[in-house]
């Protein structure tokens, strides 16, 4: 089932979601944070914008610092870990072997 | 990622086909010749281009233009066609227009949600609508610029936590960037991904400073299908392919290829394109 991370009704009320779904570019393990038709996705193992478009300065510190709470982080890296087991985010880095 | 298409361009023209006139305040800021009367038709219609943009809600509506339109009119340019549709027009319409959309037992988005697709840079990428064929069991999703893209029911496989999508439950949510599919949601960019090879390449090339060697979209692949170094064998071991993702192997065998393609599900001259 897809996650939905709970946020403030202000961030609702301005149509920020935050979300793992169950079909996901694996590559690597990441959240995504929506807005209309825009999309960040968040890697969740360097905690980094994956991607330069659309701009990361445009979401909002207050949504960021939510996510990136040390207890809603590790809540969203075991959603993950449970919808992929076969990607976890504490798995294969690219490093191994 | 947005990915922004030179095929974009705004609709030179909007033509809302609809009874409900209060729909159109949603449609405001596309600024849409707005259709309620059969006896519009005639008139208004004659500024159509091939770029034009024709949204309809009422079948009557639909049904009176393709027998007002004359035959010599020029392409109507992209319909969208939101209500029973008799199948036997759909090859009327698709000879009368650039593109058509519809959906017989699907849906599209809300009238705000469309409008913010169709003002998107990145409107080719995202989905307004779906319609499912349970004989087939496939879905025909609808794009922005209302170009289809067809995927079997195969292609959402259960999620990790067990939850299996419900292809009676098919709907794009999220403005076009996902599709729900009951409890089950899947990204659209991973749709297009797995799907549309032109998607890819066009993401390709704004990963510029990605690594774009064959390794490296061998890894990308493995990754997206869910498999391990070990699901290779006993065709090919796990160091073998470990040394094929970390670049180390210069000339990849044709067998080899073959044994990733057919385990990856892929053509062999695919595999890059990941």
């Amino acid at each position: 089932m897809a996650f939905n991370f709970p946020l403030s009704s202000s961030l609702k009320k301005a149509r920020w979601k935050v979300k793992i779904r169950d079909r996901e570019r694996c590559e690597p393990p990441h959240v995504t944070i929506i807005k209309g038709t825009d999309a960040w996705r968040i890697d969740l193992r360097t905690r980094e914008f994956m991607d330069d478009s659309p701009d990361p300065a445009l979401v909002p510190k207050e949504l960021l610092n939510l996510i990136f709470e040390e207890k809603a982080l590790r809540q969203i890296c075991e959603q993950w870990d449970k919808m992929y087991p076969n990607d976890k985010v504490s798995g294969d880095s690219g490093n191994e072997e | 990622m947005a990915i922004k298409s030179k095929e974009i361009q705004k609709h030179s023209k909007m033509f809302l086909l609809d009874h409900a006139l209060k729909r159109q305040f949603h449609f405001a800021s596309l600024e849409p010749n707005v259709i309620s009367k059969k006896s519009q038709i005639g008139e208004l219609s004659q500024h159509a281009t091939k770029d034009s943009l024709w949204v309809s809600y009422a079948s009557d509506l639909t049904n009176a233009l393709m027998k007002n339109m004359p035959n010599s009119h020029s392409s109507l340019g992209l319909g969208l066609f939101i209500h029973p549709l008799d199948v036997n027009l759909i090859p009327v319409l698709s000879s009368r227009f650039r593109s058509i959309a519809y959906a017989a037992n699907g849906g599209f988005l809300c009238p705000e949600e469309l409008t913010e697709v169709f003002e998107a840079d990145n409107r080719d990428d995202l989905f307004i609508g779906c319609n499912v064929d349970v004989k087939t069991e496939t879905i025909t999703f609808w794009r922005g610029n209302l170009k289809p893209l067809t995927v079997a029911f195969n292609a959402f496989g259960i999620s990790g936590d067990g939850t299996k999508p419900n292809f009676e439950k098919c709907c794009v949510i999220d403005s076009g960037l996902t599709v729900q599919l009951g409890d089950y949601e899947a990204a659209v960019d991973a749709i297009l991904y797995e799907n549309d090879p032109e998607y890819r390449r066009r993401l390709s090339k704004l990963r510029l400073q990605e690594d774009q060697s064959f390794g490296a979209s061998l890894r990308r692949l493995r990754k997206q299908r869910g498999l391990r170094r070990e699901d290779f064998e006993p065709g090919l071991n796990s160091k073998t392919i470990a040394r094929i993702e970390q670049g180390k192997v210069k000339r990849i065998h044709v067998r080899t290829r073959n044994i990733l393609s057919q385990r990856l599900g892929v053509e062999p001259s695919e595999i890059e394109t990941f």
